[in-house]
């Protein structure tokens, strides 16, 4: 019964969407109200203002910069709500029922693996710090770092991980991505203009993109590292299991 | 109803239905974590349809670099905003699944039906 | 030629979000909402977005889709 009547309302929906579809203007035009108006001043200055080749890393740092201030708090606080449900105690030893067979992954895995592990970091560091002249960007090479640490962890078991990114590394550094944020903005009110300005208006010459790139570059260092600590801890807070009684280090086979 | 119109502008109306489709699952279905299936589908959907809409005939990426004009390049705008709300949907997806796993420890259910007849929700 | 591989990437997308709803095994729920992902990668490089491709193929097919693994580990594996 409740799912005729759900039914039944999402038909009404959907003809009342395919009617607001049929009145939009056509896909795939040059002409459309909302490319005329503000996108050709984008896209023709979005170089010398924006002071990236990457017109989008433009766009996300410094025109709309107050929006990735926002992401970054939204993912902080995705960290901690999420610790704040599973993390609860400390334990001497960190099991988790992932890899608890007791049988170790086959030998090419394991090779192939511990081969691949570092390539990947080194991509993630190239996307992260290229991403102003290519495709890319902090979040990007983030996303990545976490990736590599979660296959690293699937196939070599939560103690190995843990043993090479313990607690004590990982907080000072989960949060800079927050603190790079708020650095580089408040370096324009200490210079007397609005928040989240990098360089002064007014100003021109290739130092001052030189300046401006390297903050933006920092800024970008910043989302990457904290972005991918924060996927590497909620991924460690989330695969381990906590003992009602401290157990015995088990030694592997 | 302009179907020839409908027909032209392909991705809004699957973005449409795929909207449609995440809305069945989040209201029909009683497990917790289809349910967050079905958002995750709500959500990709609508950032289909913003995105396709800065599309352009010929178009480029909007990244500067030898012979690629201005003029030829689509729309930035979309782009930057929808690649904060990947990460605000990765977000919020991993705060709802620690929640299903402190639910499931506590009720020992994820449907939400016998959750509410425990005494939960 | 361009519309050939929108159409099929559509068709299949709607195709993939109707099994990852109506499988009831949660398991095959989740990997086939990886593909979902993945075919939502290819269509950002169809419209021109390689930003939102590179992220959405990390983030949906690489981080997503191992939550929702774990969780079904460690909570129900079949629905109801």
């Amino acid at each position: 019964m409740r799912k005729i009547m759900v039914l039944a309302a999402l038909v009404v929906i959907g003809i009342v969407l395919l009617y607001a579809v049929g009145k939009m203007p056509p896909m795939n035009s040059r002409n459309t109200p909302d490319k005329t108006h503000v996108v050709p001043r984008y896209l023709n200055e979005g170089e010398s203002e924006g002071g990236a080749k990457n017109i989008i890393t433009g766009v996300i740092l410094n025109y709309r910069g107050y929006d990735t201030m926002g992401e970054v708090t939204v993912i902080f606080s995705a960290l901690c709500a999420t610790i704040a449900l599973l993390d609860r105690e400390k334990r001497k030893v960190s099991r988790s029922g992932v890899d608890a067979s007791g049988v170790r992954a086959s030998v090419i895995v394991r090779t192939v693996v511990r081969f691949l592990v570092p390539i990947v970091v080194f991509f993630a560091a190239y996307m992260i710090l290229h991403g102003e002249a290519t495709p890319g960007g902090g979040f990007q090479g983030g996303a990545i770092i976490g990736a590599s640490v979660i296959i690293f962890t699937l196939v070599f078991g939560l103690p190995e991980s843990t043993r090479r990114m313990p607690l004590k590394a990982r907080v000072p550094f989960e949060s800079i991505a927050m603190l790079g944020f708020l650095a580089m903005g408040f370096i324009g009110i200490a210079f007397g203009v609005n928040f989240l300005t990098y360089v002064l208006p007014g100003l021109h010459g290739s130092l001052v993109d030189t300046i401006r790139s390297q903050m933006l570059m920092v800024i970008e260092i910043g989302i990457g590292i904290g972005g991918g600590l924060v996927f590497t801890s909620i991924v460690l807070a989330m695969v381990r299991e906590d003992e009602y009684e401290l157990q015995p280090d088990i030694p592997q086979p | 109803m302009n179907f020839s119109r409908i027909f032209h502008n392909l991705n809004y109306a699957v973005s449409a239905l795929l909207f449609l489709m995440g809305l069945y699952t989040v209201t029909v279905k009683p497990n917790l974590i289809k349910k967050l299936i079905g958002l995750n589908i709500m959500e990709t959907s609508v950032f289909l349809l913003i995105v396709s809409l800065g599309m352009i005939p010929d178009g480029q990426a909007p990244i500067v670099t030898n012979g690629v004009r201005p003029s030829m390049m689509v729309n930035p705008i979309p782009q930057a905003l929808i690649l904060t709300g990947i990460v605000v949907a990765v977000s919020t997806t991993a705060v709802a699944l620690s929640l299903c796993i402190r639910i499931h420890e506590k009720y020992d259910t994820l449907d939400a039906f016998k959750i509410h007849g425990r005494g939960g929700l | 030629m361009n519309w050939v591989l929108n159409l099929l990437l559509l068709i299949f997308l709607v195709c993939t979000a109707a099994a990852a709803i109506l499988i009831k095994d949660l398991l095959a729920a989740a990997i086939v909402f990886s593909a979902y992902s993945l075919l939502m990668a290819i269509l950002w490089t169809q419209l021109r977005a390689p930003d939102l491709a590179i992220t959405e193929a990390a983030v949906g097919a690489g981080v997503t889709t191992v939550l929702l693994i774990v969780t079904i580990y460690r909570t129900v594996r079949k629905e109801e």
